[in-house]
């Protein structure tokens, strides 16, 4: 099955906002992604307690899973979200 | 793990007959209680609003937990929990009524992890059901401090 393996770049870790960004993401995707961390079971990606369940701080390796047609795009996409700092684009106001 | 979520939560910061007009007024009770406890200055409620305002912290099973940005970091004075239920509910936005704010006030990314146990039991529909249905203290207290399997 495609799977991407990435450390999440959030600096609070994968939670609150960008918890919140990835699982809308991932639950917009055409094919149901499961994410997990090493040693624990995916769980799905488009659900905000799953995602909260992981405990994923930055710097944390996560393993994101799709099957089906599309499934290297959705993940690439996905992948590069995780990858980024989706604290520093909060309205301007934090950093 | 079993030491991670009662360890930060106060008995004074269970509050179980809250209400509130609409979600900016429990977010404001959460702020007071965090307040109140001595865990986080007056300024850490406006962070609570901006966080809020920039993404619901609403995480499903009728459960929000609402917390500041990072810039109201600098006003969190300990990392500290607080359970606050509205039995009437708050609108959140959400698929269902917010019946319990776990609000959460953290310096570090010491919270990851105590978000992760709380996600854990609201896995569970029994022990979130229990969460929103508690009204003493001792009740919270259980369901946030699991007993650790010994088999």
């Amino acid at each position: 099955m495609p799977s991407r393996t990435v450390t999440v770049g959030s600096r609070t870790g994968l939670h609150a906002r960008p918890a919140a960004l990835f699982v809308a993401a991932a639950g917009s995707a055409p094919l149901p992604v499961k994410i997990n961390v090493a040693g624990r079971k995916p769980v799905p990606a488009n659900s905000m307690l799953s995602v909260l369940s992981l405990g994923a701080k930055c710097g944390t390796e996560v393993t994101i899973t799709a099957e089906g047609d599309g499934a290297d795009v959705v993940l690439d996409d996905l992948a590069a979200l995780l990858a980024r700092d989706l604290d520093a684009e909060e309205g301007g106001s934090d950093g | 793990m079993a030491e991670g979520l009662g360890a930060l939560l106060d008995p004074a910061a269970i509050r179980l007959a809250e209400t509130a007009a609409d979600r900016e007024a429990a977010i404001r009770r959460c702020g007071e209680v965090l307040v109140s406890v001595g865990a986080v200055q007056p300024a850490y409620v406006d962070a609570m609003l901006e966080r809020e305002k920039s993404v619901s912290t609403y995480v499903g099973e009728g459960v929000a937990i609402p917390h500041g940005t990072l810039a109201g970091k600098e006003t969190v004075l300990r990392d500290a929990l607080a359970v606050l239920r509205f039995p009437a509910g708050v609108d959140w936005g959400g698929d269902r009524p917010v019946r319990v704010c776990v609000a959460i006030a953290a310096r570090g990314d010491g919270h990851v992890e105590v978000l992760g146990e709380l996600a854990q039991i609201l896995l569970d529909p029994d022990r979130a059901a229990a969460l929103r249905a508690a009204t003493d203290q001792d009740t919270v207290y259980d369901l946030l401090t699991p007993i650790e399997e010994t088999a």
